[in-house]
């Protein structure tokens, strides 16, 4: 299964697998954290570190999850702290884990689970950490409703504070969490994309007839965000002015799966697909931009593909920024490979 | 040595030259020449040279310091006795000769003396008795003097008398002229002697004037009214066309000269000639336009002032006939009609500007023959384009009611025969503007051929931008949009954006080339204009733009499809509980559907694509051939796997996948019905696969899926050549179905089969009953 590509090859996933998560709080190297996707197999959670000689990817831990993984986030202020979404035969459940004190060894051992996150009566879709740091939200989403939860880590506690209805909507997606903003997400439903004011819990302007699969905030710049949509391929827009996109990128040859900002270089994008490529694009968006581009220009522009990584074997679910170093990221393709890839060629053509 | 050459000559002069030299030395004229040459002569002598010395002596013997002891001395020494006797015979014929010279002179000399003698007797003789005959004049002419003052005297009163008499018979003559000049004036008026009869009154009018009022009231009434006849007849003349101009011209001189009000007549006449050539606008065939010159002609002799006027009223009638012409262009006339005005006007304004040339016609129509052909040039690309747009909207909108077999054929065909049609009729049209000889066109030929050069370059882009908002990928054109308003972008027929797509290749392949070729034949040269860009048209930009938009016509159009099917795929896996599936009874109905929407898009394809060119076949067969190896292996392996735990089903797959050649789904688009229809299938089983992956089922829906699966992999194989990829791809699903099922065991092969067998009768019956 060796691929001919510069990238670094994690196989320790056994099973097929659908989410990766950069491990934020890890200050002191690369990490992430990968959980598998088995319907009949024990579910493990690797914590995959990349050695301090940068050369290979090491399993620093390998836990068993009781469940398949659908979603998974780490803590972004607790590096031993993370979310999974699962399901066990038809039903869902969501719950924050800590990695036990005696992590590193190399026997997989049991997860602590510090709270669930119940009264969830749909699908559950995903749950959100604030981006940036400490806060004591937490935001869980289902097919029909959005939670607010206020945690507390320590106490292993959480409580729900407020809770918003998709109501009219059609079944929702999942969401991305504004890192300017505290009180605002960008859920997505079938055909929609909707901001939600968390104080209120009410939905506020939208994106109409666009088949959203994910959406992603740019982490510098405020009110820009990045769609991946089944008609369009990706597109950039502005909050303020949603009626035409800032930015339209063709996307991938079958669906659009994923797209990720990257947390230091805010022109990269990454975005992988169905079609077993990940892309990585070059996208100047400037956020005091007048307006959408006069229409002559884009033949002007540049190519916005930088790269394209082909060199997988099934669809790819996850991609991760290594917020360590930001011209590291990592993705897992369908088939449980976790391959690490440096996007440092491309980040001094800019 | 220079005297034995130069001797001859001298000698041959010698006795001119001596002759002469005598006659001065004794008229002594130049004596300090003599001198010199005297001076000179010894000094030549004293030097004893032997060529020297024949020469000295003939020199100084006619010097007055003639030495003739010397001379004999030199000479009888110099020379031999025989050379003394021939020049002693010399010497001798030389002074008989001189002696007759002088002889000659002396008797000339005394001849005139004499008769200068007899002059002054005869003088004496004459003088006496002069004097008596002068007192005897003068006391003649003094009784002249005398009687002819006292006649003077004495007829001095009656000459006074007769001067008198004289100035009266004048001023008698005058009033008789005045008290007939009422009768003098209706004869000049009746011989139509007008110019006469103007000077008559003029010269009368200084008196009418002064004694008008008592004396003479009568006389001058009379001759008034003569003259108000007059210058009725010479109005009345100045306004027939038919007389002279020459007379005409007269007659308002004759006017003027009687103070009669000439601005008027003229403002009159010009407003006469304002309307008629306000008529000639309206009924153009009324008049024409060698009239109208002479006419300007002839009041230009006659009012030489008013050509500002003339000039304005030119220039008037001239840019009211451009806009007609302009008007004309929006109902889209032919060249060959617009050329026809054109050059009519052209010739029109030659012809007033021999007239008047300072209107400056001929620049002003230049200009706007320029500007009417620029327009003629655009709005004929905008028709076209207006036109195509129109052929691919019509054929868009009919074919949603009801989907004939061929019709999409013709839409196709029509809309390509509209654009290659349009562009050579275009050509063609546009050929006559170039082919004119008229003096016009060829000033303005570099000019129309930039401009038509840049019009295809126009043209093609903003057809391609038209074609963007048909198809409605491009939304960023608002202010074409308008046109299309944003529902029918919305749901914009999958068909027309195909369409598109192949017209984008035809126009790139077909028409571009052939434009190219007839401009560079028959529209070559130009370039009156510098382009810092390049020249005004540059196919291979316009065939990259066509390219480019071809392809993303025929990836939207994929999409489009591949995005409908998506839809239905999505409904039918997010609907059902999987986990809960009963057992499958029959093919489920999504299949149906999806074959429907398949044929669908077999039959627009192979409408307007591109039949069949088997080349790829080949570099598919390799994918092929291996994949039906692995066949029966794999289906083993699935059959084996119900006792197998799954996780070594996940490893076998992968170790079969490793065997098995990578399978490109994702294969480059081209224009060929293959192409497009395979690669529309492979993404939607490819989005099958997808939305298996995200369910959980039950053995039931296991099943059902491999049921369904089945059925399609028969049903498929009569879309596409390339059906390795397809019943790849259709494994694949089986696959994911497997991994995602908490109970994976297949159907037995008796009851699939069964099944199959039962929905294909059901199918050939339903199809029995709608023939």
């Amino acid at each position: 299964m060796q691929g001919g590509s510069s990238g670094i090859v994690y196989g320790g996933l056994k099973y097929q697998a659908r989410c990766i998560s950069d491990v934020r709080a890890d200050a002191g190297s690369t990490t992430f954290l990968a959980g598998t996707l088995s319907l009949k197999e024990e579910n493990e959670v690797h914590l995959i570190r990349l050695s301090p000689a940068e050369s290979e990817l090491v399993c620093d831990g390998l836990f068993y999850h009781p469940n398949e993984i659908w979603d998974l986030k780490s803590c972004p202020f607790d590096h031993r702290v993370f979310s999974t979404v699962y399901t066990s035969g038809d039903g869902y459940g969501a719950a924050v884990w800590k990695i036990p004190e005696q992590s590193g060894q190399s026997n997989s051992s049991q997860l602590e689970q510090l709270f669930e996150l119940g009264g969830h009566t749909g699908k559950i879709r995903r749950v959100l950490w604030w981006p940036l740091g400490k806060h004591d939200k937490l935001i869980s989403i289902d097919d029909r409703n959005i939670f607010l939860w206020n945690i507390d880590t320590s106490n292993k506690s959480a409580k729900l504070i407020s809770q918003g209805s998709a109501d009219m909507l059609p079944n929702l997606r999942g969401g991305a969490w504004d890192p300017h903003n505290h009180n605002s997400i960008a859920a997505i439903s079938d055909s929609s994309l909707h901001l939600w004011d968390l104080r209120s819990m009410d939905k506020s302007i939208a994106i109409e007839h666009a088949h959203i699969r994910d959406v992603d905030y740019n982490p510098k710049k405020q009110n820009i965000i990045a769609t991946a949509e089944d008609e369009f391929g990706i597109r950039l827009w502005d909050l303020r002015r949603l009626k035409h996109p800032l930015k339209d990128l063709p996307g991938h040859s079958h669906w659009t799966w994923t797209v990720r900002h990257n947390p230091e270089y805010d022109e990269l994008l990454l975005s992988a697909g169905t079609d077993s490529t990940v892309n990585l694009w070059l996208v100047q968006v400037s956020s005091n931009d007048s307006g959408p581009d006069s229409p002559g220009s884009p033949k002007r522009q540049e190519e916005p593909l930088l790269n394209s990584y082909t060199d997988y074997e099934d669809s790819i679910y996850g991609i991760a920024w290594s917020s360590h170093d930001p011209s590291l990221f990592a993705s897992l393709s369908y088939d449980g490979r976790v391959v690490l890839e440096s996007v440092k060629p491309y980040l001094q053509r800019k | 040595m220079a005297t034995a050459s130069g001797a001859p000559q001298p000698a041959m002069d010698e006795k001119a030259r001596r002759t002469r030299d005598l006659l001065a030395s004794f008229y002594n004229t130049d004596p300090s020449a003599a001198a010199a040459a005297g001076a000179a002569a010894p000094a030549s002598l004293a030097r004893p040279s032997p060529t020297a010395a024949p020469a000295s002596p003939l020199d100084s013997i006619n010097s007055t310091s003639f030495d003739p002891e010397i001379y004999m001395n030199v000479l009888v020494q110099q020379s031999n006795l025989e050379g003394l006797l021939q020049r002693h015979v010399k010497m001798a014929a030389e002074i008989k000769n001189l002696d007759t010279d002088l002889q000659m002179l002396v008797y000339e000399n005394y001849n005139k003396f004499i008769s200068a003698t007899d002059t002054i007797k005869r003088m004496k003789t004459n003088i006496v008795g002069m004097e008596a005959n002068m007192e005897q004049l003068l006391s003649k002419i003094t009784s002249v003097q005398s009687k002819s003052d006292t006649v003077n005297t004495s007829l001095f009163d009656k000459r006074e008398n007769i001067e008198k008499l004289h100035r009266t018979r004048n001023l008698l003559r005058k009033v008789q002229f005045i008290y007939d000049l009422p009768s003098r004036l209706n004869k000049c008026i009746k011989t139509e002697a007008y110019a006469d009869a103007v000077k008559f009154f003029t010269g009368a009018k200084p008196i009418f004037e002064a004694y008008g009022d008592t004396s003479f009231q009568d006389c001058k009434k009379a001759s008034e009214e003569a003259m108000d006849l007059v210058i009725q007849h010479l109005q009345a003349k100045l306004y027939s066309d038919s007389e002279p101009i020459e007379a005409r011209a007269e007659a308002v001189v004759l006017l003027k000269q009687l103070n009669f009000p000439v601005d008027n007549l003229k403002s009159n006449l010009l407003e006469k000639l304002e309307d008629c050539l306000l008529n000639l606008q309206n009924e153009p065939t009324q008049a024409s336009i060698g009239d109208i010159s002479k006419t300007f002609r002839a009041y230009l002799i006659i009012f030489p002032d008013s050509e500002r006027r003339l000039i304005e009223l030119a220039q008037a009638l001239f840019s009211n006939r451009y806009e007609t012409v302009r008007e004309n262009l929006k109902k889209r006339i032919s060249s060959t009609d617009l050329l026809a005005m054109l050059r009519s006007l052209w010739e029109d304004a030659t012809a007033i500007d021999e007239v008047i040339p300072e209107a400056a016609l001929p620049a002003f129509s230049l200009e706007t023959t320029r500007d009417i052909i620029r327009q003629h040039i655009a709005t004929a690309f905008l028709h076209l384009q207006s036109e195509i747009s129109d052929a691919l909207v019509r054929t868009n909108s009919r074919p949603n009611e009801k989907l004939d077999e061929s019709q999409l054929q013709t839409a196709m065909d029509t809309s390509k025969i509209k654009v290659s049609q349009g562009c050579i009729d275009l050509l063609q049209e546009f050929h006559h503007l170039i082919d004119g000889n008229t003096e016009l066109l060829v000033k303005l030929r570099d000019l129309i051929i930039d401009w038509i050069q840049e019009g295809f370059q126009d043209f093609f882009q903003k057809l391609d931008g038209h074609f963007h908002v048909l198809s409605g990928r491009s939304k960023s054109f608002p202010q074409e949009s308008s046109a299309l308003d944003s529902v029918q972008i919305d749901k914009v027929p999958t068909v027309l954006v195909l369409i598109l797509a192949q017209l984008c290749v035809y126009i790139e392949q077909t028409t571009i080339p052939k434009v190219t070729e007839e401009l560079a034949s028959s529209f070559s040269g130009g370039g009156a204009r510098s382009y810092e860009y390049g020249p005004p048209f540059v196919p291979g930009e316009i065939c990259r733009l066509y390219r480019s938009s071809g392809e993303k016509f025929l990836h939207h159009y994929i999409n489009m499809k591949t995005q409908k099917i998506s839809k239905l795929l999505n409904k039918r896996f997010t609907t059902p509980v999987w986990i809960k599936h009963k057992e499958p009874r029959e093919v489920n109905m999504f299949v149906d559907l999806l074959l429907l929407e398949f044929n669908g898009v077999v039959s627009e394809v192979k409408q307007i694509l591109p039949g069949l060119i088997r080349r790829h076949r080949h570099s598919d067969s390799t994918g092929s051939t291996t994949s039906s190896r692995s066949n029966p292996m794999r289906e083993d392996m699935l059959n084996r796997s119900n006792t197998h735990r799954a996780r070594s089903q996940f490893l076998e797959n992968h170790l079969a996948k490793l065997f098995e050649q990578k399978m490109e789904i994702f294969t480059k688009v081209e224009y060929t019905q293959e192409s497009v229809i395979s690669t529309v299938l492979k993404l939607c089983l490819k989005s099958l696969q997808e939305f298996v992956r995200l369910q959980t089922f039950n053995r039931s829906g296991f099943q059902q899926i491999q049921l369904d699966m089945e059925f399609l992999k028969s049903s498929l194989k009569e879309f596409v050549d390339d059906e390795a990829a397809i019943s790849f791809l259709l494994k694949e699903v089986n696959n994911a179905a497997h991994e995602r099922c908490l109970d994976p065991i297949p159907l037995e092969p008796p009851i699939l089969d069964k099944l199959i067998n039962a929905k294909l009768t059901k199918i050939k019956e339903q199809n029995q009953n709608m023939q």
